[in-house]
């Protein structure tokens, strides 16, 4: 059951921390990009899992790579995570989404969590330290804040930090944010969806597992010592697909019994079974960005029959919190398996 | 460049970057806070593991100082190696649990480092039981080795040796390796705490002072969760 009333809380508690409001765009990666493409599975991933996108047919599919940051303008070279939301386009006009970020894991492990992060990471006036302040942290040993970027007088850095000092299960992704970066393409990073899914193998086997999205072309970040630009992204991806299709694999990684299925904060480790289920070839920047970067709504849990979200209560929670986000903009309503069995 | 940027600010963003000052920290200030917030070399091998996953392809990354630090000390090794070739291939295919191993100088040292399925003391005490003599010929040219030869009679002893020589393998997360400090400290505190992440560099800085060979990450793995036995029998190897 979805309970709307906290669905509706959490996209509040975002919107309560935007630095600017949004109208009718996403409180969160507001700034983004529709492309399509095609994805077409490894001969193997029907072994693994039964849902149609992995039969080894061309799935079209549409992709929308975003900033992570909410807000109204656009901060390309910031150092910030950045969305990759794909939806396989499936037979009947249905489809099954797959969003993830450049974050390893995240920061909290459910909806009482994330609440208390957003009282604690709050936006915050953010200037640079005195020359003092930075010479005492290098004579601590540690690496002083690095210097506010060109219009950047606040956000949430000390907040995120303060939480994490007081929460071990947060301190994992609350790092990873801090050093991420900015990548210099949308097609140059790799993608984690973060929770574990559960897919059905065509002998009825389940198996828990997580998907990430690795780029052929390699992963490659902006220099952070350089001048950050704010607009590069969408240009690049534009003339990168006008030259030459970029592509992704699909990796999934399946989970052991003692991993943690339910948890979205703890990693598995490296040594886990890892199997390519296909790749994803984008060919082209959307000629409707309105249809494809901004009505275009996706659910982490709107899946083809074959993968199902696992307990995990962020997982659970975002399946309102997405919904209750495109209603309030008035995103474009997609017919997906659990609101027609509703 | 922000605008209000002086020059004060300026060299002090350049001062990390130095040679010198990278210089200065290591004379003055590592060892400063090392005397001030001492810390325990962490210890070496994989971490302790119950899924099939972490059982099979785990490293070993043995780094042993030679008595001769020369160009014959390391001749010496390189003969010793070369003249059990076959006591070593003979040994790795009846153990049966070894993806590879290689023996490498680096400086004066000589290193073992493998991949092996299964625990270490089995693996050890398995290698020990097949090529004992080609373990007592390389240790017999190790700083510290002629106390556990003949490693046949000293089998515990000659384990904990290689335990003590092989590298800990730093965790592929930092809050994992902010982890293992703190199990080795006796701290198992969850939330909530009063932990200092910015402290982190310079927790890393003073584990690699205790621990200056480390193995960074659990390593590339490019057909996780796979034995040496099941690539073989999948491959029609024959054994
Ligand atoms: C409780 C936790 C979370 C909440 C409340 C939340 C909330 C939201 C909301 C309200 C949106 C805008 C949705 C829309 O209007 O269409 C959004 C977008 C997004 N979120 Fe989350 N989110 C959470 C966790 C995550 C996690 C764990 C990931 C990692 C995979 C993630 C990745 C994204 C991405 C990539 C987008 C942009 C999707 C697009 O391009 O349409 N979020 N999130």
């Amino acid at each position: 059951m979805v309970d709307t009333s906290v669905a509706k809380q959490l996209v509040q508690a975002i919107i309560d921390n935007l630095p600017a409001p949004v109208g009718p765009r996403r409180p969160v990666h507001t700034i983004g990009i529709g492309v399509k493409g095609e994805f077409v599975a490894s001969n193997v991933a029907r072994n693994y899992c039964i849902a149609e996108q992995f039969q080894g047919q061309p799935v079209p599919a549409s992709v929308r790579f975003s900033n992570g940051l909410g807000g109204p303008d656009q901060h390309d070279g910031w150092s910030d995570v950045r969305g990759m939301a794909t939806r396989f386009h499936i037979s009947d006009g249905k489809g099954s989404d797959l969003i993830a970020t450049t974050l390893g894991e995240f920061f909290v492990r459910n909806v009482d969590d994330f609440f208390k992060f957003t009282e604690i990471a709050k936006l915050a006036p953010y200037s640079r330290l005195s020359w003092w302040q930075k010479l005492c942290d290098l004579v601590k040993l540690k690496v002083p804040d690095r210097d506010p970027y060109l219009n950047e007088t606040e956000n949430v850095n000390a907040g995120a930090l303060r939480y994490a000092n007081q929460h071990r299960f947060a301190q994992l992704g609350v790092f990873q944010a801090a050093v991420i970066g900015a990548p210099v393409s949308y097609a140059r990073a790799s993608y984690h969806a973060v929770h574990t899914f559960w897919v059905t193998a065509p002998n009825g086997v389940r198996r828990p597992v997580r998907f990430s999205w690795q780029p052929v072309a390699g992963v490659c970040n902006t220099d952070p010592m350089a001048v950050p630009q704010d607009k590069y992204l969408f240009k690049e991806l534009d003339e990168r697909l006008k030259k030459w299709p970029a592509r992704f694999m699909l990796m999934m990684t399946i989970g052991e019994a003692g991993d943690a299925i339910d948890d979205c904060t703890k990693p598995w480790p490296g040594t886990r079974l890892r199997i390519s289920m296909g790749t994803l070839t984008l060919l082209k920047v959307s000629e409707d960005q309105e249809a494809d970067g901004e009505r275009i709504s996706f659910n982490p849990n709107r899946l083809a029959p074959g993968i199902e979200p696992s307990a995990d209560p962020i997982l659970e929670a975002r399946l309102g919190a997405y919904e209750a986000s495109r209603e309030i903009r008035g995103g474009c309503p997609f017919k997906w398996s659990k609101v027609d069995a509703g | 460049m922000p605008a209000d940027e002086g020059l004060l600010d300026r060299i002090v963003n350049w001062l990390p970057t130095t040679l010198g000052f990278k210089r200065v920290a290591s004379w003055i200030l590592v060892p400063y806070w090392a005397h001030k917030t001492p810390v325990k070399p962490l210890p070496g091998g994989p971490h302790a593991s119950f899924q099939h996953g972490d059982n099979v392809q785990c490293m070993m990354n043995l780094i042993m100082p030679l008595k001769v630090k020369s160009p014959i000390g390391r001749a010496e090794a390189a003969l010793a190696i070369a003249q059990n070739k076959d006591a070593i291939y003979a040994g790795l295919n009846n153990v049966g649990t070894v993806h590879f191993a290689r023996f490498v100088i680096v400086g004066d040292n000589i290193c073992m480092f493998s991949v092996y399925d299964g625990d270490f003391t089995n693996y050890i005490r398995d290698f020990i039981a097949t090529i004992g003599q080609v373990f007592n010929a390389v240790v017999s040219l190790v700083e510290g080795g002629d106390d556990v030869i003949p490693c046949e009679e000293n089998v515990e002893a000659f384990i904990q040796w290689v335990h003590e020589r092989d590298l800990y393998q730093v965790p592929d997360t930092p809050t994992d390796f902010l982890r293992d400090q703190e199990a080795l400290n006796g701290d198992r505190a969850v939330s909530p705490v009063n932990d200092d992440l910015t402290l982190l560099p310079r927790k890393l800085v003073l584990q690699l002072r205790a621990n200056p060979n480390v193995s960074l990450g659990s390593g590339y793995r490019a057909y996780p969760g796979y034995s040496a036995a099941q690539v073989r029998e999948r491959l029609g190897l024959g054994w």
